[in-house]
């Protein structure tokens, strides 16, 4: 019994010092440069993949792991500094949101180019005869590797201490993490330090990747696996904290592996979210974070507003034409006979309501939801579970999903918006994740088989009076309307009043002061507003209306799984709102557009349409951060005779420019 | 993309119109009339086959999506080039990326705009349950690639047939010889998903049949794609001593990865790891030398004589430089079983074709084969093999076969109902 109490200490230890130096990297990265690295684990994996290059593909074989053990991680040094320099430089100054979104175009480029480089299956590292087997110490056989991975995982901590503590570099990387501008007014240029930051913390995720690969694979997958857990140590342990790093991947480690594992595997997934919401609700900066205030002030969202480029009326026109396009779309469909761009339209059009709800409370507050796929995952579930077990009317439960996903969203919100910027993001994606994890255990939810609609019945109506959407069908013409074309109509009818609501909610004295949050939330205090209850109440607002989308998703598919609840559609929804422009509500209908009409296009001319996607998101974040409804605005100056209705359609009218300057 | 202008959309979405009992469906039915193609596309000449190839070219299963392409890529080819058919497939990809939003919005695109009446692919469960549904609503042909019990059990329908041998076949081959050479005393580590459940109620079913003295010593679950298996191995070692072998429910990057850690360890020399699928090819040329010692469930080895196989395997190494393995032959009888539904049947109608498909005895690579009537499931025999020590990778050694009709469970059993 003791000897297994004590492999179960080893293995949590082994797994915590991967986390350590994973987390390391990210944290200093953090704390000096205030940049959120996505990227990190696909640096990881990337550093695997060049020691397999090094090993298998030289020819060599194991004798070369220690020299790739040096070499691999060096080279992904390199790469992280010119990541740093031509991607990430241009950013500073803005917020940490951008980082996120450049980061996650990052992470696409970097998984797609292992994939095209080095395929699809995974690799066993091949290691040197002294590191495998395994030793026997008190009646124990303990794996060499595992002993390997310690010591080196120990050494590496242990160096990158001593360059923090002990030399001038680590010193003037310590004051940046503290307090940038301070260290600007000492003199010292801490802007040429970045890159240097960047790349040893590339190179330390290089390294944990390749004594990770030695242990488990080097698979592509292998990114996804490990950034989670990593930023959840980042965070517990306080971002920007070395320490903290060390002491949350330990923590994590150990819980994971001597503790949750073994003796409660039930709650594992469950646990590691828990707890970082409590430490994030007791201690709002981490274990050991530092409590100095938020640099978010001077560091705004950019708000994708063209600002008066259009007169109000051509716009409020542009608007209806563009509804009046899409109320068209299924009967062009119908008379060229394809109706995929009706099923097509339809899934745009639900993740577009998605991206405004998520806009609401995003572009008008600031607060960057990272887990808005709950509410998705919520109104998708509610829906679905509705119609099964509670009613068979499609209105009800939609209205049954609005409620749900507005009372969880005032729970959330009740317990997360205490708590700022990165926080907050972090925060929510805890709840999501928990939610996640939750539809695989619970019995109702079907597990990770998930539910289906076929066999049930269900009509669009209410109180028994209505029909089913395949029995009805309207005739236009030549064209009949039916089932899928009818379904369009509803969630276009839904968009648009979701979007008058919301837009008529904005202008109310409400909206002012959500407004007056986003500019300043100062202020807004100043002048006696509860700027945390108004933020809860969009908070609420949000989900409500992203319940709605989750609950058109699950129609939409007659089908829903855990995956409509999986933290890349909370990522890939961000990625929308930025894609059309924030803070406008009908950018991210845009950004809904562009985003699946790329990958609709991509797919079709390359394998490989995740590179194409990821690059254009990196360009766009550097070149174009309000979005594509900024677009006009751009091309104003170059257009000859001023701008005319050709612009960018379905601009509705928004005060004057009101974005906070850098 | 707009491709091509076919009716089939639309003739689908006034066949229901009409049976709504609308008059004016008439109206609708001429938006179509005037179209070539659909004329010529009616019962009697039956030309071409319109197929979507659906599967995870992106994401955790990529590696399996692409060996089934290319199983599936030769059986059309063959099918074009041979004589026996009236009609020629033709046929586009579609990426699913293992999940089922995206899997079932290509699914609409292959049949709306491509006009596919038969779909086949899919490697995950879940995904390939959302494609079960899917065919039934769109009345369309489906055989997928995934081994849950569900799919030709509860959540069956008529328009799905499954080539690739379930669960509850391999489970059979596994208990047995389970039972015959280790024991009655089963440690279980599975995978917390669908598939991880199957395997323990698949095979616990079975061993409680065997044997009376059958006892579950113990379990591990670890969360789907865990990718850290170090605690569980820990604690599969603590309970060595008491069982007689310990059964793995996982598959794919888990099972290679779980096995890596646990060779580390010296597991496999503690207790006999008994896994439903390390005989993969991608599994153990993941797990390499960690794979040798372990015993797995086997649903197709490419030495395997038996009907065409071996014309089979030949063809594919000419193609492909590489031997065939599970998936490929799941891709390429699939194809072939289907294809000759249609011919039998002399119609592209799926719903036709369903109805001669169950139950129509043919040629298979396991020799004489058909998907049953009663849920859709081929009869494949399945094998009991252990993995030894190969030139590149380890190689299967066949311990013991189980005909079709002992594997397969009765259809009373299977909770389909068609």
């Amino acid at each position: 019994m003791l000897g297994t109490a004590i492999q179960q200490l080893l293995d949590g230890i082994t797994l915590g010092l991967v986390y350590v130096l994973l987390a390391a990297g990210l944290s200093v990265i953090f704390g000096v440069m205030n940049v959120i690295n996505f990227a990190h684990g696909e640096l990881a994996v990337l550093g695997a993949y060049l020691a397999v290059a090094l090993t298998i593909q030289t020819g060599i074989g194991s004798t070369a792991f220690v020299a790739a053990l040096v070499i691999a991680p060096f080279l992904v040094g390199i790469i992280g500094v010119a990541l740093e320099r031509y991607t990430v430089q241009p950013l500073y100054g803005r917020n940490p949101l951008y980082h996120i979104l450049l980061t996650f175009g990052l992470v696409l480029v970097i998984n797609d180019l292992v994939y095209l480089i080095w395929g699809t299956g995974s690799f066993r590292l091949p290691r040197p005869g002294v590191l495998t087997g395994t030793i026997g110490a008190f009646g124990l056989g303990i794996s060499s590797y595992n002993v390997f991975m310690i010591v080196s995982g120990t050494l590496m901590a242990f160096a990158v201490w001593a360059l923090l503590e002990y030399t001038k570099y680590g010193l003037i990387i310590r004051a940046g993490s503290q307090d940038r501008q301070m260290v600007r007014n000492l003199g010292i240029e801490i802007d040429r330090y970045y890159s240097l930051v960047f790349g040893v913390g590339a190179g330390l995720a290089a390294f944990a990747g390749i004594i990770l690969a030695g242990n488990r694979q080097a698979n592509p997958e292998l990114g996804m696996s490990i950034i989670i857990p990593a930023f959840v140590i980042v965070v517990l342990g306080g971002l920007g904290s070395f320490k903290g790093a060390v002491v949350g991947g330990l923590l994590v480690g150990i819980l994971q592996e001597s503790i949750l594992r073994p003796w409660v595997p039930w709650l594992e997934g469950m646990v590691i979210f828990v707890l970082m919401i409590a430490i994030l609700l007791i201690r709002p900066h981490g274990l050991f974070g530092t409590e100095l205030a938020e640099e978010g002030g001077s560091e705004r969202l950019l708000a994708g507003r063209a600002g008066g480029l259009l007169e109000r009326e051509t716009r409020l026109k542009l608007g209806l034409v563009m509804i009046g396009v899409l109320a068209l779309v299924p009967i062009v469909a119908g008379l060229l006979g394809n109706q995929f761009w009706v099923t097509f339209g339809s899934r745009v059009l639900v993740w577009a309501l998605f991206a405004l709800s998520l806009d609401f409370v995003m572009g008008y507050t600031g607060l960057v939801s990272l887990g808005h796929a709950l509410f998705l995952g919520l109104g998708a579930y509610a829906v679905v579970l509705g119609l099964i077990h509670v009613t068979s009317s499609v209105f009800v439960a939609l209205a049954l999903a609005i409620a749900l996903s507005a009372a969880i969203a005032w729970i959330v919100g009740f317990l997360s918006i205490r708590v700022a910027g990165v926080y907050f993001a972090m925060i929510t994606l805890a709840f999501a994740e928990l939610y996640y994890n939750l539809l695989y255990r619970l019995e109702i939810t079907g597990g990770s088989e998930g539910l289906g609609l076929i066999g049930h019945d269900y009509y669009y109506g209410i109180a028994g009076v209505g029909a089913s959407l395949d029995d009805v069908a309207f005739f236009v013409g030549p064209v009949v309307l039916t089932g899928h074309s009818l379904f369009y109509y509803v969630v276009l009818g839904a968009l648009v009043a979701s979007y008058f609501v919301t837009r008529r909610m904005l202008q109310s004295p409400f909206g002012s002061v959500l407004k007056s949050i986003r500019e300043n939330e100062e202020r807004a205090t100043f002048l006696g507003y509860n700027t945390i209850v108004y933020k809860r109440r969009a908070f609420v607002v949000s989900g409500a209306f992203a319940g709605l989308a989750g609950g058109l998703f699950a129609l939409n598919n007659a089908f829903v799984s855990p995956s409509a609840a999986e933290w890349l559609k909370s990522g890939e929804v961000i990625v929308m709102v930025i894609l059309g422009g924030m803070g406008t509500l009908y950018g991210p209908i845009i950004g809904a557009g562009a985003f699946f009409g790329l990958e609709q296009l991509l797919t079709h001319y390359t394998g490989r349409w995740r590179l194409v996607l990821g690059t254009i998101f990196v360009l766009f974040v550097i070149f174009l951060p309000r979005g594509l409804v900024s677009v006009p605005t751009m091309l104003a100056p170059y257009l000859p005779g001023g701008p005319g209705p050709a612009a960018d359609p379905g601009q509705l009218p928004e005060e004057a420019k009101t974005e906070g300057d850098d | 993309m707009g491709r091509d202008d076919k009716c089939h959309g639309s003739r689908r979405q006034v066949l229901r119109a009409v049976t709504a009992g609308s008059v004016a469906g008439l109206t609708g039915l001429a938006g179509c009339v005037g179209d070539p193609e659909e004329a010529a596309n009616g019962d009697e000449a039956l030309d071409t086959i319109e197929l979507a190839v659906l599967e995870p070219f992106t994401g955790p299963f990529a590696d399996l999506g692409e060996e089934r392409t290319q199983g599936t890529e030769l059986a059309i080819e063959e099918v074009n080039e041979s004589d026996e058919f009236d009609f020629e497939i033709e046929y586009e990809t579609y990426d699913t990326q293992s999940d089922p939003e995206d899997a079932l919005s290509e699914a609409s695109e292959a049949v709306q705009s491509q006009g596919a009446q038969f779909l086949t692919g899919c490697i995950s469960s879940d995904v390939a349950l959302s494609m079960n549904d899917f065919a039934l609503d769109n009345e369309v042909l489906y055989t997928p690639g995934a081994a849950d019990v569900a799919i030709t059990g509860e959540r069956c329908n008529e328009y799905v047939f499954r080539f690739e041998t379930s669960t509850a076949q391999i489970a059979e081959a596994m208990a047995q010889w389970t039972y015959e050479e280790q024991g009655d005393q089963i440690f279980y580590h599975l995978a917390d998903y669908a598939y991880g459940e199957s395997v323990r109620n698949e095979f616990e079913s079975r061993m409680e049949e065997l044997s009376d003295d059958y006892e579950a010593v113990g379990e591990t679950r670890a969360e789907f794609g865990a990718g850290d298996f170090e605690a569980y191995i820990t604690q599969i070692e603590g309970a060595a001593d008491e069982a007689d072998a310990v059964v793995i429910g996982s598959t794919g990057e888990d099972l290679t990865t779980f096995l890596s850690q646990a060779a580390d360890r010296g597991l496999p020399d503690e207790i006999p790891i008994v896994t439903t699928t390390a005989s993969f090819t991608p599994v153990r040329a993941g797990a390499g030398d960690a794979a040798t010692g372990v015993f797995s469930g086997v649903r197709y080895y490419p030495d395997l004589e038996m009907g065409d196989n071996q014309e089979f395997v030949e063809a594919y190494e000419a193609e492909y430089d590489e031997p065939p393995d599970n998936f490929s032959r799941v891709g390429y009888d699939s194809i072939r079983m289907m294809v000759r539904g249609i011919q039998e049947a002399g119609s592209d109608d799926p719903t036709e074709v369903a109805d001669v498909l169950g139950g129509l005895e043919q040629e298979t690579i396991f020799g004489p084969n058909e998907f049953r009537e009663c849920d859709g499931q081929a009869v494949n025999p399945v094998w009991m093999g252990e993995l030894v020590e190969g030139d590149d990778l380890p190689d299967v050694e066949i311990l013991m076969e189980l005909d079709g009709e002992e594997a397969i469970p009765a259809c009373e059993e299977t909770g389909c109902e068609r």
